[in-house]
Formats: structure tokens, sequence, C-alpha cells
């Protein structure tokens, strides 16, 4: 153990504090409350500490089989902060949002759990320590999600822990590969130790890279793993989406940049793949946002959109190598404005849900009318985000979108490519394609977070008594919640304003962890750089005009005072769900059916089948055996034998019986009568009957009858008895004569 | 070679178990009865201990002649196997002091009880192969009447099932041995393999074929691929206590029986790259799928688990086959770590068939409200045999894998882990789900109808000193590892 003990308070005291906390919430819930409040204050002060004085580290060997690297520099420390933030902030506002939620004490204490495992990822000075506070979060945040337990929850926060278990799991094949390829998990090392695998086994890192790009994606949001992202926001508590989406997306975005910078560094081929995922992401995302008629979905899909932002980053700092300090610092930039903006939004989501219990956008139509605080905070966010000069979003997307400027334009100067050591990859055509993909994002970006703002701000609802209501709410957030969400609002101008003061000292900061040295200055305001923002607001405005006002919304019947109102509808096409399409039936049905058919054919027939063979064999040799070999003699033998002993047997009942039918018959055969008369017989029999009735006599001669023949038997038996007799006194003398 | 002292853990439990069933048999008091089998078990579990790590000098029992004779030594994987059949054996027996309220002649479960632990203590200090068999019949036929205890048509058709298969499995392992008796193999283990080497080089073929027959007759009680139909067959039959230890010790103590066989008769430098080496690997990958994926299909909660059994222990037999240094401890630290695991979730089981009388795993809806300390017990230790950091469960997988991957054997170094890692998918797939629907029953479920069904301590403590060793192991094993380590050492050169 060695280092800054400070770093594993940093990691222990929150999930110390969940603990503690969970047991003051067995006996007093305020108490629990302000406990919580104060756990992430102090975590939050804590990391701020650790940040103000500088590079340290800590280190726990013999942990896991490996050991817990902890470190506190730059980029690890700016997100540690922003971590310890966000969770404050939440905490905040959760006192509020939760006040009729069953089992809260169940929330805090996972709560607490993941931001001890999520400044444990951001501190991570190995993979291997990133994975392991990596997998606890993603379970301790599955709680956050499914904490509603309505159906919609359950089943979106499956398709979460499923997305994550299998993120986590390719992703440790990864570490697996990585590890036996390089021989360390460090990521300090990890650079000059890869550098020699490079040559020799390129393929292997590229798989590894792949591998952990997939977990880490997974968990960020990226195509096609995005799938969990725009379920599981709007079905998640509030607090926990800003959160999820805030900070947990950029936990992977953290995996994925320090595989990007330490493996790959300045590797065109990855940079490629990178930007192209992230390509996709960023404008599949805005499309998605763009259609969606849920507060929370919406904020979701752009959350998405946005993180293909900053992939796009990721992907041009590769490319670009030596020249990527654009690209690096608007990725960095990025990713900390996208948090701070999340942060802000969806605390104003949960502002709307916790007053109505909703968040279909017909229903909450007209909400924020007469609330010019609350406007004010998503006012502030939708700047940010939708890339409005003067608000944060516009800063880091200038640096992104001249990036990519900069990159087409080494294909016009290839001499300047070649000097800097960089190998072109792609054209200048897919580089400028790539550009106004991403301006019509930009576009898609702002035209959605007008849907919102007008819809929920400035439109009345369709119903008046509802409107009415609506105005009426005028204690709709308490003093903890207004503190929460105007301090997370009023952050976003100030860096957007000042960007020299704030968000050049956070890049400069946060740099040296994608190996960059030293950034030329960027002048924010001048024309080159207004124009693309410029373009991007110019799309959005006629998007949500030509596009959301017309073709996303239908006119409804006739409300009672005549006026025909229009409403919003979704016009996504529901088949067209990559996990219900795809995912589901593929992991739900066809996997287990093919291959646990397989193995329960191994398992029944393997042994069944060869151990039938064998014994119908073997019966069958032995029945043969049986039945031929000593049936057959057996029966022979004995049906022999049998007759034999018969005749043995029955020598003398033979001579008998021959006797009797030939030389000694007595009894004659009753000759049949021949009836000529037939009314005589039967008078006859009639008579018969009757005076067998009556009289005694026929008995009696029947008696007689049966006397006189058991006599003449006796008799002739007597004679056959004689006769053998003689015979035998014959044989006697014959004997005694001649023997 | 005359330390007496050894006879006693293994003379004890028997003499202790016929007691119980013949003169103690009598007594009325469930207490004192119970009483009586307890100190038994405390007594005997101080033994062993003492005797393992005691004394080191062995003890020569009884010799034919130079080769048969039966001996027995204390040497480090006896301290391994050998701690974890003392601890586990009575934890799983308190916890069996509640369960077997409930089922009838409790005097005959508790007596073969511990009969079994003294063929289990003798199997762990056996020296030589002639006496490990010998034993290792012992504990077969002393641990059936655990299986068949119910004494229904199906428990005494399970319990014939597992002593065909088991009888199946020891003759193979006979075989080999008598294969192996000419080459000097009876004599006492070594690290490394104590074969003859001239008589290796006359004979490869022989020593092949015993080495495969030893992987497949050990393999049977491991529950290895194509021998594993026992095990799913026998659990769901078996009281709770009794598949616990069948899944969680006796399993192993075909895991030992491997061990000594290839690497302390045979030798690992031996096998290594041979066809042997090869067919074992495909056969543990192949279990190590099959199970899982037929878990995950599975429908009631204990077959469920036995077919998780099949699918864990063939990581430790994939660990061992791979015959590497690494791979190596993974696959010992598994040993251990699998038996707590799989002890507790059986336990679990068990407290929910004690105390509702569910199987079905459909039907454990908001189990975790009515119990939940049995409940997170459950989740926790199948976390960790899901894999998930910083539980024990992914450091023997991160050593299975780094060390697969390190060994260089053709197609099964990658093939392995990412089996592996397919299988741990599986793992949560059919072990979450209880926990999920067990803690999480959805917004309109009914919680008036609930009641608290927590069982007594003597259930509880057993699951949550396990439960407590699986996760802690995890996140401190450099004791456990470094012991491992050395002996692994020593295996490998």
């Amino acid at each position: 153990m060695s280092g800054n003990l400070l770093l594993l308070a940093a990691v222990l005291w929150p999930m110390a504090a969940a603990f503690i906390s969970y047991f003051i919430g067995r006996f007093r819930k305020t108490a629990r409350n302000r406990f919580t409040v104060g756990a992430t204050v102090s975590e939050f002060l804590i990391l701020l500490i650790l940040m103000l004085t500088g590079d340290s580290s800590f280190s726990l060997p013999k942990i896991c089989g490996m050991s817990l690297e902890l470190q506190m520099d730059g980029f690890r420390a700016l997100y540690g902060c922003i971590a310890g933030f966000m969770w404050m902030m939440t905490t905040l506002f959760s006192g509020e949002y939760f006040g009729h939620y069953r089992n809260r004490n169940r929330y805090y204490l996972f709560l607490l759990m993941t931001l001890g495992a999520t400044v444990g990822v951001f501190l991570s000075a190995d993979l291997f320590t990133t994975f392991i506070f990596f997998e606890i979060m993603s379970f301790t945040s599955y709680v956050w999600v499914l904490h509603d337990e309505k159906p919609a929850a359950l089943r979106a926060a499956e398709t979460y822990l499923a997305v994550a278990v299998i993120g986590g799991m390719v992703m440790l094949m990864g570490l697996f590969l990585l590890y036996n390829a390089a021989g360390t998990l460090r990521m300090e090392e990890l650079l000059s130790a890869t550098r020699t695998a490079w040559e020799t086994d390129r393929k292997t890192l590229y798989l590894a890279g792949a591998l952990m790009v997939f977990g880490f994606g997974a968990k960020a949001g990226m195509f096609p793993l995005h799938i969990w992202l725009p379920k599981a926001h709007p079905v998640a508590p509030a607090p926990a989406s800003a959160l999820l989406s805030g900070i947990l997306t950029k936990s992977g975005i953290f995996g994925i940049l320090a595989v990007t910078c330490n493996i790959f560094l300045h590797d065109p081929t990855w940079g490629m793949a990178i930007l192209l995922l992230g390509t996709v992401t960023m404008f599949g995302g805005a499309l998605l946002a763009v259609f969606s008629i849920d507060f929370k979905r919406t904020l979701a899909c752009s959350s998405m959109s946005q993180i293909g932002f900053i992939l796009v980053g990721v992907g041009m700092q590769c490319l670009l190598g030596e020249l990527n300090s654009l690209a690096v610092r608007g990725t960095v930039l990025h990713m900390v404005n996208h948090s701070l903006i999340k942060l802000d939004l969806f605390m104003v989501a949960g502002v709307i849900y916790m007053n109505l219990h909703q968040l279909d956008l017909n229903r909450i139509r007209g909400f924020g009318r007469k609330k010019p605080l609350l406007m004010a905070c998503f006012l502030m966010g939708a700047l940010g985000i939708g890339g409005i000069p003067l608000w944060n979003g516009y800063i880091s997307k200038t640096l992104l979108h001249e990036s990519i400027v900069e990159y087409a334009e080494l294909f016009e100067n290839l001499a300047e490519a070649e000097e800097m050591g960089i190998r072109l990859m792609g054209s200048y055509g897919l580089m400028k394609g790539i550009e106004w993909v991403f301006l019509i994002s930009g576009g898609m970006t702002v035209a959605y977070m007008l849907k919102l703002f007008i819809c929920v701000f400035l439109e009345s609802n369709s119903d008046e008594e509802v409107q009415k209501k609506y105005d009426n709410k005028k204690e709709y957030w308490n003093i903890f919640s207004r503190i929460a969400i105007c301090g997370s609002a009023a952050v976003l101008p100030v860096m957007g304003m000042l960007p020299g003061l704030t968000m050049n000292k956070m890049a400069d900061m946060a740099q040296s962890f994608m190996h960059l040295e030293h950034a030329h200055e960027v002048h924010y305001f001048t024309w080159t750089n207004l124009k693309g923002g410029l373009i991007s607001i110019g799309i959005g405005v006629a998007l949500y005009f030509g596009v959301i006002r017309t073709l996303l919304m239908k006119k409804t019947a006739a409300n009672k005072d005549g006026k025909v109102l229009r409403e919003y509808v979704d016009r996504w096409p529901a088949w067209l769900d990559l996990e219900n399409g795809v995912y589901r039936p593929l992991i739900q049905v066809w996997i287990p059916r093919i291959l646990g058919a397989v193995c329960g054919f191994l398992d029944k027939y393997i042994i069944h089948i060869p151990l039938k063979v064998f014994m119908s064999v073997t019966g069958s040799v032995a029945a043969v055996l049986d039945k031929y070999i000593i049936e057959l003699p057996m029966k022979v033998f004995n049906s022999v034998t049998a007759a034999a002993v018969r005749g043995m047997d029955q020598m003398a009942d033979g001579i008998i019986l021959l006797a009797r039918k030939t030389t000694h018959r007595q009894i004659l055969t009753m000759e049949k009568e021949d009836i000529r008369d037939e009314a005589a017989v039967k008078t006859g029999r009639f008579l018969d009957k009757v005076t067998r009735k009556t009289t005694h006599v026929a008995s009696l001669v029947e008696l007689e009858e049966r006397v006189s023949r058991t006599d003449s038997i006796i008799r002739s038996g007597l004679s056959f008895g004689l006769l053998m007799a003689v015979l035998g006194l014959i044989v006697i003398l014959l004997y005694i004569l001649f023997v | 070679m005359s330390n007496y002292f050894l006879l006693f853990p293994i003379l004890f439990p028997v003499v202790a178990g016929v007691l119980v069933m013949t003169l103690f048999k009598g007594i009325k008091e469930r207490k004192i009865k119970l009483g009586i089998v307890f100190v038994s078990l405390v007594v005997e579990t101080a033994a062993f201990l003492y005797s393992l790590f005691g004394p080191e000098e062995g003890l020569m029992l009884w010799k034919l002649n130079d080769m048969l004779q039966i001996t027995f030594r204390v040497d480090t994987m006896s301290r391994i196997f050998g701690t974890l059949v003392a601890v586990v054996w009575l934890l799983v027996g308190c916890f069996a002091f509640e369960y077997m309220k409930h089922e009838e002649s409790e005097e005959r479960f508790f007596g073969f009880y511990l009969v079994v632990e003294g063929t289990l203590a003798a199997l762990t200090m056996a020296d030589n192969m002639i006496t490990y068999y010998i034993f290792f019949e012992a504990m077969t036929l002393t641990s059936l009447p655990l299986v068949l205890h119910e004494m229904h048509k199906a428990a005494v058709m399970a319990g014939l099932k597992y002593l065909f298969y088991s009888i199946a499995g020891g003759f193979m392992a006979l075989l080999a041995v008598f294969l192996l008796a000419n080459g000097g193999g009876l004599g006492s283990f070594t690290a490394g393999g104590i074969l003859d080497p001239a008589s290796l080089a006359e004979r490869p073929g022989a020593v092949l074929a015993a080495a495969m027959l030893l992987v497949l007759g050990f393999g049977t009680k491991a529950g290895m691929f194509p021998m594993h139909g026992w095990l799913p067959t026998a659990h769901p039959e078996a009281p709770a206590p009794a598949s616990a230890v069948l899944s969680g010790i006796i399993t192993k103590m075909g895991v030992l029986g491997i061990i000594r066989g290839i690497y302390y008769v045979i030798g690992p430098s031996f096998l290594k790259g041979t066809w042997v080496q090869t067919v074992w690997l495909i056969l543990s990958i192949s279990t190590v799928f099959m199970g899982s994926m037929l878990a995950y299909r599975e429908k009631v909660m204990k077959k469920r688990l036995a077919y998780s059994t099949v699918s864990q222990v063939s990581y430790i037999l994939f660990g061992l086959a791979v015959m590497d240094p690494a791979a190596f401890t993974g696959a010992i630290a598994h040993v251990i770590f699998h038996s707590l695991v799989k002890n507790t979730l059986f336990l679990a089981a068990g407290a929910i068939i004690y105390k509702t009388g569910k199987t079905l795993i459909a039907d454990l809806k908001a189990i975790g409200k009515e119990m939940p300390v049995v409940i997170w017990c459950f989740t926790l230790v199948s976390l960790t045999l899901v894999g998930i950091p910083p539980t024990s469960g992914f450091v023997s997988k991160w050593y299975l894998a780094t060390g697969a991957l390190a060994s260089g054997v053709p197609v099964f170094s990658w093939l392995g882990p990412v089996i592996l890692l397919v299988s741990a998918l599986l793992t949560a797939g059919y072990l979450l789900p209880v926990t999920i629907h067990g803690f999480f029953p959805g917004a309109d479920f009914d919680y008036s109808t609930l009641k608290k069904k927590e069982p007594t301590l003597w259930m509880l403590i057993p699951m949550v000193i396990m439960t407590a060793g699986a996760v802690i192991y995890g996140i401190f094993p450099e004791s456990l590892l470094t012991v491992i380590r050395s002996a692994a050492q020593v295996l490998f050169g």
C-alpha cells in the first residue's frame, strides 16, 4: 500500500456511506436524506481537494489477484470532480423528487455505491482497476433503472443489465488478450509496451481493442449497442437519468479514450473505425430524438447523439496524429459540456415528472408557461446543447467541427501531411460528407430542443382546464431542488461566455491524458468558427418549421370551442427497433433454442445412444445364443424326454385302453335310433317328465340300470384282471423255464 | 512414517457416525442427539485441521508388499482440499440440523454424513493411488445413503444412477491404476510425477491410455461430459444439505483424483501436447458450455444448479488440462470458490424449499422480500459465479483465462477463454433472474400477502459465512494464491 490514502477514501467513503445511509434510513427518513447530501458534498470536497493539491497516486497491491491502482491527475481529476459535482446536485434534488416513492432506502444505497464505483473508474490508473469498478458500477446502477418496477422499467432494466453483462464479458476478453500481448494493463506503460507488440502482432491488438471498445461503447451508448439508452432513461427516476446520461456514459468514453490514446495513439485505421461508428451514432441519435414525443426519451436520444459527437472527436484524434490538438480539446470539452448540460436538462424533466407524473409532450404541453425560473434553467441547457454561440456547447462543437475541416484540408495539402508524418485515410469527399453529417446532426439538435422548448414553455395545452391548472401551480419545486437546478444551469453560460477562463483551463488540464503536449490558441468567436455554428442553427430552424411542425404533427378534431388544434405524433415505425427486432429474438429465442437443442441432444444421447446400441447388439447376440444354442437343444431334449416319459407313464393305461377298445369292449356304442314318429317321441318325452315329477319309478329304473352297468364293468374288470394274472403267470413260467 | 494421529480424523467420524446410527438412535430428545453430532463435527474439524497443519510426518498403515501399501501424508494439495472439506462440512452440517427437521430418519442421514467425512479426510491425506482409489470407492458407497435419503422411488432410482456412474468411473480409474502399476505408479505422490522414465519411454501408449482413463474415471465424479449424467438426476432428489456437499465437495474429490493422477503420478510435462490433452480440453470445454446452456434452459431450481455444477467444475478441469502454472492456480482457486458458492446456492435453494416448498424458479417471485438475507447471499454468490469483480469468481477466471492464453496450446488457448466468458454470460442468464424477480416483483405486486419467512440462524449463519468467504476472498485472494502458486511452482518446475 503506497501513495495518497485520500484517493482510496474518495472511492471507499461513498460505499461506506451507502451502508450507513441504509442503516439510518431504517429508522429516520429525513436524517437519511440529510446524511446522503452530506456524504455527496463531502465526497465532492475530497475530490476537489485532491484536484487542487496536484497529482497524486495510490496503489494497493494484491487485490483481486492483481492490484488496485488509482491516480489523480489531469483528465482523471477533472472527471472525478465532475462526477462529484453531479452526484451532489442530483442528491440534493432527489430529496423532493422521491418524496412519495417506495424503496427510497434502496435507491440511496445504490446511488452512493455507484458514486464510489464511478469515481473508481475515473481515477483508475490501469485497465484492470477500471474494469473492476466498471462492473460494480454497471450492477449497482442497474437498480436505478428498475426503481419504479413498472413493466416498462423492468423490461428496460433487463436490457440494461444484459447489455452491461455482455459488454463486461466481451471487454474482459479484450483485457485477457491485451494482457497476454502487452504484459501490463497500466495505462502509462501500455503505450511503450504495445509498441513492441505493434510490429509483430498487430491483429491481436486490434482484436483486443475492438473487444474493449465493444464493452466500453455499450456503456457509452455507441451504435449498435445504444439500445438500452432510449429505453432506460425515460423509465429511470430523473436524478438517476441525469447521472446515467451525464456521467455513466462518460465512463464508457473514458475507457474508449484510455484504449485509443494508449494502444492506438495516432493510428489512422483505428481512428477511421471510431469516426464512422461515431458518425452513425451521432446521426442516428439525433434522428431518433427528432421523432420522439416523450420529453425524457428525446433527451436520452440526444445523449446518444452527443456521444456520437464525442466519438467523432476521438476518431479525429487518431486520424490527425500530431495535429490533433483541436480534436483532443474538442472531445474533452464536449464530454464536460454534455455532462453538465444533461444534468440540468434531466433535472428539469424531473421537475415536470414530479408534478405531472407523465412525460408525453401532448400531455405536458404548456406546463412551463408562467414559470420563468424553470424556463430559464431549461433554456440554458437547450442553448448549450444546441451549440448557440456564447453558450458552452458552441465552444466544443466548434473545436470538433474545425478538426474535421482541418483533416479535410490536409487532402488538399499533401505536403504538409507528409511533413507531419500523417498517413491519410479516406478521401476529401468522405471527410466533407462527414462534416455535413456533423452539421446536420447539430441542426437536428437545435430542432429537437426547439421542439421541447416550444412545446413545454410557449404553447398552451390543448385542454384549457389543464392549462389553467398548470398555470396555477406555483409550488412546483422546493428550495433544495431550486438550488440544485439553478446551480447546474448557471454554470453553462458562464463557461460559454468565458471560455478562456474556464474551458481552456479544463482542456489544458486534461490533454496530457491524450498525450497532447501543447495546444495552439483558438479564437472561438472569429467568423470562420462562427460560420459552422450558424449553418447548424440555420438547418435546425429550417428542420423545426419544415419537418417537425408539419410532418410530425397532426390536426386533431375540433374541441368544444371549435378550435382546431395540432398535436405531436410519433411517426417512427414501431418495427424499426434494433432491440425488439434483432437482439431480443436472437438472444432470447434463437440462440438458446438452437444451441440448447444441440446440448440437450448431447446430454441425452451421447451416452444414451451408444449405450442403447451396445445393449441391443449384445442383447440380440445373447438372444440368438439363448434361443438357438441353448433353447433349441433344450426344447428338443424336453420334447423327446417328455414324449418318452409320457409313454412310460401311460404304457399301462395305454394297454388297458387298447384292450378295452378291442378285445374287451364292454359298453356297446349307442346306436342312433331311427325316429320315425316325431309326435310319439314328443309325447313320450312329455309323459316322461310328468311321471318323473309324480312318481319315483323312473328314477328307480335308472338306478337299477346304473347298478347293473357297474356290475357288468366290475365283472369284465375281474376277468381282465384274471387275464393279466394269467399272462403274468405265463411270463413267470417262461422265465423259470428258459432262464 | 508412523504419525498415528492422522488416523484420528479418518476413524473418529466413522465411529461417531456408526454410533449415531446404532447406539444413540434410541435417544428421544432431538437436541441431545444433534448435540452429539454437532460436537463430533466440531471435534472432527479441529482434529482434521490439526492433522493438516500439525506435524509433517506421514503414516504407513498397512503394507502388503512394496507396491501395495496404504499410506497417508499431508502436502500442500491435502491442506487446500482438506481445509475446504473440514470447514464446509461443519457449516453445511449446522444447516442440516435445521433442515432435516422436516425429513425422516435423521440418524441415518447424520450417521452417514459423519462417515463420509472420514472417507474424505482419508482421500485428502492419501499418499498413493491405491489408498486414494480405496477411499474413493468408500466415499461413493457411503455417500449413496445421502442421495437416496428420501427413499421414494425417484430418489432410489437417482441413487442407483449415482452409484452406477460412480462405479463405472471408479473402475476406469482402477484400470488406469493397473496400467500404471508396472511403471512405478503406485509409489508415494510426488510433484511432477513418479513414473519410471524407462518405462515411460518403453510404453508411452499405455501411460497415455492410463492418463485418459484417469481423467475420464475421476472426471465422472467431477461431472465431466460424457459421464455427467448422474449430477442433474441425483441433485434434485437428495436433501438440500446433501446436494450441497455433493456438488461442493464430492465432485471436488474427482478433481483431486485427477490432480493426483496427472500431476503427481504421471507428470504434466509428459502429457503436454499429447492427444490426451487435446481430448481432455475438448471434453472440458464442451462440458463448460453444455452445462451452462442446459442450466439456462432448466426450470427446476436444484436441477439448474446441478447443471451449473457440471459447467463450473469443468472450468477447473479446463484449467488443469491447459497445464500452465497460472491456469493451474486459477483452477485450484476455483475449487475453493466454486465450493463456497455452490454450497451457498444449494443451501439457499434448500432454505427456500424448507420455508416455502417451492422448487420451480418461476414461483420465486418476491422471494427476496420474504427472505432478504437468504436472497442477498444468493445474489452475491451468483455474482461470484458469473465472475463479476471484485468477487472471487472473477479472480479464478482471470487466472484461468490468462493462463490459458499464456500456455500457447493451439486453438484452445483462445477458444477456452471465449467459452469461459460465454458460459459466464449464460451463468448470469440463469442465476440473476432469481434475484431480479425475487427483489423486484414489479410495481403492481401485492405486498400485503407477504410474510417474513427468514429461516433460523442455524441456516443463515453458514450461508452468510460462505458468502462472505466467496466475496472477501475475491478482494484479498493473495494469501490463498501464494500457497497455490508455491505448489504450482514445484509442479511445473
